[in-house]
């Protein structure tokens, strides 16, 4: 066998494969898909799963011929996730949770032992037994908020003292004797469904250690830091590089199918390195571990598909210089949990729990070079909005620790800990991965997804957002790529994101936090959709437009500033030319306020005057009609034209002032084209709405109005998705009909559970089966004769929608005619 | 002389690893290809020099012993008169799988390959015998641990599933027999030295391929190798396969096979590797287009190549962490099975390992005193000469249409671009050459 005393690094290299970024396979350009491939596979990808250290493999992946693409389905919202921090070398249990009022605890680590006790009044105490490490902050405020268990005494029978037998066995996790050359979390994905069990998996480092190698899967490795990777430079030397060794797959150059295939993948990861890079921007910063926690943390907010992520942190093997190192460790440990929490995506809280693991404790007494040895029985650590915290297990007796080499008994096997998260976290299925019955420890208080009982979201975590006013403009044109006003002439090409600075410009101030963007896409050469998103962001994965080619496409969007005061714009497929009007901003202050109103109808040319004709205007009361006060500041509309006679686009703007050139719905022949619309409200009371050319019939919803007396503030978020009933988020996994499909929305996206009076929701309608509109209203009030996107029979039509929310907390979604699937992304709301 | 530069150049790649100048001179100046293969294959048995001392004991730094294990060899491979010893050295590295960081000690590996060179070209019989009780071995496959009792299968069974027979060529009582008739053969502690233990040796009665008998471990190579004259045959065919495969190209034509395997079976010679070698390069079917584009350069291969061109030494090159970097960590495959070729190594993390060793190997041929520290040696070339040369400085000749017109347009396009141009165009088209698909094929 091994020496006992081989080193935790080399036993992590026993137990690891190599793997970093995998292979790519498809025809299709850089899709989101492809994304996924990118970070998918080993740096043998496909190749043989060893069992380590003794000879037997899977053949099931031996044949490897070509290689594979990855699949992966989104997060769904009762999946649980599961992140899993190796702490390797051994931590010291017992200086990480100290039973400081136990006298015998300070008499074998007193000062003739070695000095290791750490004073009761330097703890972070717990309750009248335990206290924390001092270096343990964060995690003694997730303690505080009841999210935190201590499982103690937590180890395996017969224990070993060699890092590598005792790590394979935790990794192993398997009741039984034997190595059994897979891991827990291995077997876990071995048993899940084989399109997707590629990517539900990953480790962030170069390795796939053995607790993620399963019988015929295995984990995804993703770097730590990406950015480097061959082929993501900027520098223009480099970039010039990069595209001559692109052109040597031009053509098959007739030296076999290896050459060709040699070119082709490495334009391919040329390609990939571009594409992964966003989830290492902006840049991570920290140790190796926090950056490995942002990186995780991003990689959930992406939506992926993960379920599990792995990481490491070194070096627990204090044999010598332990006070200092410990301190060190466990703050670094605690850093990495802040900095995760902090930058994950509120909405995916309640699905997250973070346990620990480690291959052994220490020996309770100091050896004689200020260190402990190895041990065995220690604590395990499951943190999460819906664990139930509190102490678990039995804490190891000292009554057995009497001499230097004695060592603590363990009182619950560590199997007991993992077949709880198993089953009560990912879905189910311990008794076979852990091949046996175990003790469920009951440390979940309610199901992944579930909200957290204490209500909303956890205490300790701040949402970067304060309550703003809102400040409408007359519309003004930022940017139109097909002209070059402002600064571009050039359609966004295919997965091209694009920032655009507005703070600071175009009428919007340096205090501005959000702006509200008439934004409209065309000239689209390919079905695509478009996201704009907070400049300094990950991009999230929502869509503001969904233009298709001869289409004009235009959508109302309200973004969150980034630090630098710009916004970013990504289309994902062809080209496509964007053009934008600011109709006004967001900035902290209290002398306006927003009031969210029940849709009300407030001019429909079909019923009234007939349709607007080319060059022709009309004046629209809004003032004191539809719940609008008799002084507002603004208004905001929805705005529908249907049946135009020609190209056009229709301008409003507040009645008594010059008309803007801009455009609030553009069109084209035969469309019904939706809109949302912020409109600044003459000191008549009035909107002026002018068309073009050709003439069109003009619907027009109010949805809420800005006033001095209103007392609603809008909190403008990063964009999330709460809603997507083609995968089952957030309702059953089912088009829509004609009932009306109710969306609880308090407490999910980042709206708070209580205190909001209306939301700002962009809807997307997908592929209606007949000519059909959608109205959103507030829950438990009759449905209004209003409509918030008009949609044809096959058509993808986003809309931005103001939606006040009913007294249940919810709003709800009417479809006319049909069935229809419907996406919602949330980007604000308003308090009450 | 009979054999053209084309066939000399695939010959001399795929068992000296590079095409050297001088190789290639006395070469020529043979009658035949006979001849030709003879030198090639004339490495010198048993007559291995000593290894560094620090090779010959357990070291303190068991990672810098590692590391500097992987110059060492890559430098063997480069510098050798005869390299083709040092190609079958990581032939049998691949075939009698042990592992570095699976055996523990750095210097049982160390030996373990010395074996490897000794007996590169030798017998098959013996060198399988020398690795049933090879230290390292005995630790990566279990038999250390196989006792009376308690038999432990590991190596039993990897002796003919990947050994000697392949799969379906023994049955699993077949396994059990060998099990326990290698009982007993274990190491000393805490030397590791293979010693036989009578008292743990199963002295029962088994049933190995028919014959019952009281088995003992070294009778069950005997069997396989030379007096079961049945198994014999499959043998020789699964080496002569997998050798075939190593030095020209996947899946062998069948005539091949036929025609070779069973000289090898009935070749009991001291040297018996050394003939089958012989055949197979004077083989035509080894000069056929399918066997000059059959095979991808392994990462080892790219290293080897990179540090011969380029004149770097292996320890400043770090092909340590390069080679793991490529996907093939030196003296530990991913399993018993050894390594896989051609798809098994183009994967995207695999090729941006060689792509960023590519881009630092252009840091360095650019430094003072290197030979690219002066850019105008290409620069003051017409872009198709400069094309032309740094090609044929990497030992490329030629190159594809296809990748000489591509090269051509990029360094012409580096050549109109500002600013230092003349900076950038050479280096820019260091890094190109090094990642042509020609570089990288075997």
């Amino acid at each position: 066998m091994l020496d006992p005393d081989i080193s935790t690094a080399d036993a992590r290299r026993l137990l690891s494969q190599p793997g970093r970024l995998g292979d790519v396979a498809g025809p299709n350009g850089w899709t989101r898909r492809k994304f996924l491939a990118a970070i998918g596979g080993g740096v043998l990808g496909g190749a043989a799963l060893g069992q380590v250290g003794s000879g037997r493999f899977g053949l099931g992946r031996l044949g490897f011929d070509m290689p594979e693409a990855f699949a992966a389905t989104p997060i769904g919202a009762h999946d649980g996730i599961v992140i899993n921090i190796v702490l390797y070398g051994g931590n010291d249990g017992l200086n990480t949770v100290v039973p400081y009022t136990n006298g015998k605890y300070y008499d074998i680590r007193g000062p003739a032992n070695g000095n290791l006790a750490i004073p009761a009044g330097q703890l972070l105490a717990l309750d009248g037994t335990f206290g924390f490490h001092p270096s343990l902050n964060y995690m003694k405020r997730l303690w505080d908020a009841g999210e935190l268990a201590i499982v103690h005494g937590v180890g395996y029978p017969n224990p070993d003292l060699s890092h590598f037998t005792s790590m394979a066995v935790w990794m192993g996790a398997h009741f039984g004797t034997g190595a059994t050359g897979t891991g827990w979390i291995g077997r876990w994905l071995d048993g899940q469904p084989a399109a997707t069990a590629d990517l539900m998996a990953a480790t962030i480092g170069s390795s796939v250690p053995l607790h993620l190698l399963g019988a015929v899967r295995r984990a995804v490795a993703v770097p730590e830091n990406g950015q480097n990777m061959f082929g993501a430079g900027t520098d223009p030397a480099d970039v010039r590089m990069f595209d001559g060794v692109r052109s040597l797959s031009a053509s098959a150059a007739g030296r076999g199918p290896w050459h060709d295939m040699f070119a082709g993948v490495l334009k391919t990861q040329l390609n990939l390195a571009i594409d992964v890079a966003p989830v290492y921007s902006p840049a991570t910063s920290g140790d190796d571990f926090t950056q490995k926690m942002t990186v995780a943390a991003r990689l959930i907010n992406a939506n992926l598909g993960f379920r599990v992520l792995d990481l490491g942190l070194d070096s627990f093997d204090t044999h010598d210089g332990q006070p200092l190192n410990h301190a060190d460790l466990l703050t670094r440990l605690d850093t990495g949990l802040a900095t995760f929490f902090s930058t994950l995506d509120p909405w995916y809280y309640s699905r997250v729990t973070v346990v620990t693991m480690s291959e052994f404790g220490r020996t309770p007494y100091s050896n004689d070079s200020s260190g402990t040895d190895h041990g065995t029985a220690n604590v395990q650590f499951v943190m999460g909005p819906n664990v139930k915290g509190g102490h678990y297990g039995q804490p190891s007796s000292f009554a057995t620790i009497n001499n230097q080499w004695d060592r603590f008994v363990m009182t619950t096997d560590f199997r007991n800990v993992l077949g709880t998260v198993i089953d009560g976290w990912m879905g189910g299925g311990a008794a076979t991965i852990l091949n046996g019955s175990f003790e469920n420890l009951g440390f979940f208080r309610t199901g992944p997804g579930d909200p957290p009982p204490t209500g909303g979201l956890p205490p300790l975590i701040s949402v970067p957002t304060s309550p703003t006013e809102f400040v409408s403009m007359n519309p003004q044109r930022l940017f139109d790529t097909r002209d070059g006003t402002g600064g571009r002439n050039g359609p966004l090409s295919a997965g091209e994101s694009w920032p655009f600075v507005i703070r600071g410009q175009y009428g919007v101030p340096a205090d501005a936090v959000a702006v509200a963007i008439n934004l409209t896409a065309v000239g689209a050469t390919a079905a695509t959709y478009v996201t704009a998103w907070p400049g300094g962001q990950t991009r999230p994965v929502t869509s503001n437009l969904n233009p298709v080619p001869g289409m004009a496409v235009p959508n109302l969007a309200i973004i969150r500033l980034g630090a630098s005061g710009d916004v970013n714009f990504f289309n994902n497929t062809g080209n496509v030319h964007l053009l934008a009007d600011v109709v006004g901003y967001f900035r902290d202050g209290t002398s306006v306020g927003m009031n969210p109103l029940a849709p009300t109808r407030l001019l429909d040319t079909r019923l009234e005057m007939g349709a607007l004709g080319g060059g022709q205007m009309l004046d629209l009361q809004v003032a004191g009609r539809g719940g609008v006060s008799g002084t507002p500041e603004a208004v905001a509309l929805n705005v529908t034209v249907t049946g135009p006679t020609a190209g056009s686009f229709l301008t409003v703007w507040p009645s008594g002032e010059p008309r803007p050139f801009a455009s609030s719905v553009n069109m084209i022949p035969g469309q019904t084209v939706p809109n949302m619309v912020l409109a600044r409200v003459g000191t008549n009371g009035k909107v002026s709405i002018y068309n073009n050319t050709g003439s069109t019939d003009v619907v027009v919803d109010v949805l809420g109005c800005f006033d001095a007396n209103a007392s609603g503030r809008y909190v403008a978020l990063s964009p999330r998705r709460v809603l997507d009933t083609r995968e089952g988020l957030g309702a059953p996994l089912a088009k829509v009909g004609q009932t009306p499909l109710s969306v609880a929305l308090l407490g999910k996206g980042g709206v708070p559970s209580s205190g909001v009076s209306g939301v700002m929701l962009n809807v997307t309608a997908v592929a209606p089966t007949v000519n059909t509109f959608i109205t959103v209203y507030p829950g438990g009030t009759d449905r209004p004769m209003a409509s918030n996107l008009n949609v044809s029979g096959g058509q993808v039509i986003p809309n931005m929608v103001l939606a006040r929310v009913g007294s249940d907390g919810t709003v709800l979604m009417f479809n006319n005619g049909g069935v229809v699937d419907l996406v919602v992304d949330v980007v604000g709301y308003f308090t009450g | 002389m009979a054999v053209s530069d084309d066939d000399l150049a695939h010959l001399l790649r795929r068992t000296e690893f590079v095409v050297r100048p001088e190789r290639v001179a006395y070469l020529r100046t043979l009658a035949t290809l006979a001849d030709v293969v003879d030198d090639i294959i004339n490495v010198g048995l048993n007559g291995s020099p000593a290894l560094p001392a620090n090779f010959q004991t357990e070291a303190a730094d068991g990672w810098q012993q590692y590391v500097d294990a992987c110059s060492f060899w890559i430098n063997a491979m480069i510098s050798k008169a005869r390299p083709f010893q040092e190609k079958m050295t990581l032939f049998w590295h691949g075939h009698f799988v042990s592992a570095w960081w699976d055996v523990g000690k750095g210097f049982h590996m160390m030996q373990q390959l010395q074996t490897y060179r000794d007996n590169a070209l030798g017998n098959f019989h013996d060198l399988t015998q020398k690795m049933a009780v090879d230290r390292a071995m005995l630790v990566y496959l279990s038999n250390a641990q196989n006792v009376k009792g308690s038999p432990n299968q590991n190596f039993a069974r990897e002796l003919m599933e990947l050994f000697t027979l392949g799969v379906g060529n023994y049955a699993e009582s077949d396994v059990e027999a060998s099990a326990k008739a290698w009982t007993g053969h274990n190491a000393d502690w805490p030397a590791y030295v293979y010693q036989f233990y009578p008292t743990r040796h199963d002295n029962t009665m088994k049933t190995f391929f028919g014959t019952t008998k009281n088995w003992n471990g070294p009778d069950i190579i005997d069997e396989i190798l030379v007096n079961n004259l049945a198994k014999r045959a499959i043998a020789a065919r699964y080496i002569t396969k997998k050798l075939w495969e190593f030095l020209a190209h996947p899946n062998p034509p069948v005539a091949v096979l036929d025609e070779i395997a069973p000289v090898f079976a009935a070749d009991t010679s001291p040297t018996n590797l050394m003939n089958l070698a012989r055949l197979i390069l004077n083989r035509p079917e080894f000069y056929t287009t399918t066997a000059k584009q059959g095979l991808v350069r392994t990462p080892i291969e790219y290293i080897v190549a990179l540090c011969y061109y380029s004149g770097i030494a292996p320890a400043a090159l770090g092909v340590a962490w390069r080679a793991e970097s490529t996907g093939q960590q030196m003296y530990q495959p991913p399993n018993v099975a050894g390594w896989k070729p051609n798809a098994y190594w183009l994967n995207t993390s695999a090729l941006a390992g060689r792509a960023d060793f590519a881009r630092s190997l252009t840091w360095w041929l650019r430094g003072t005193g290197r030979p690219f520290a002066d850019g105008n040696v290409i620069y003051n070339k017409t872009v198709p000469d400069a094309v032309d040369f740094v090609a044929g400085f990497f030992g490329i000749n030629p190159l594809s249409t296809t990748t000489r017109n591509a090269l051509i347009a990029a360094h012409q396009a580096e050549r109109n671009s500002t600013p230092y141009k003349n900076y950038w165009a050479p280096t820019n088209l260091l890094t190109m050459v090094m990642l042509a698909p020609e570089f990288h094929m075997a």
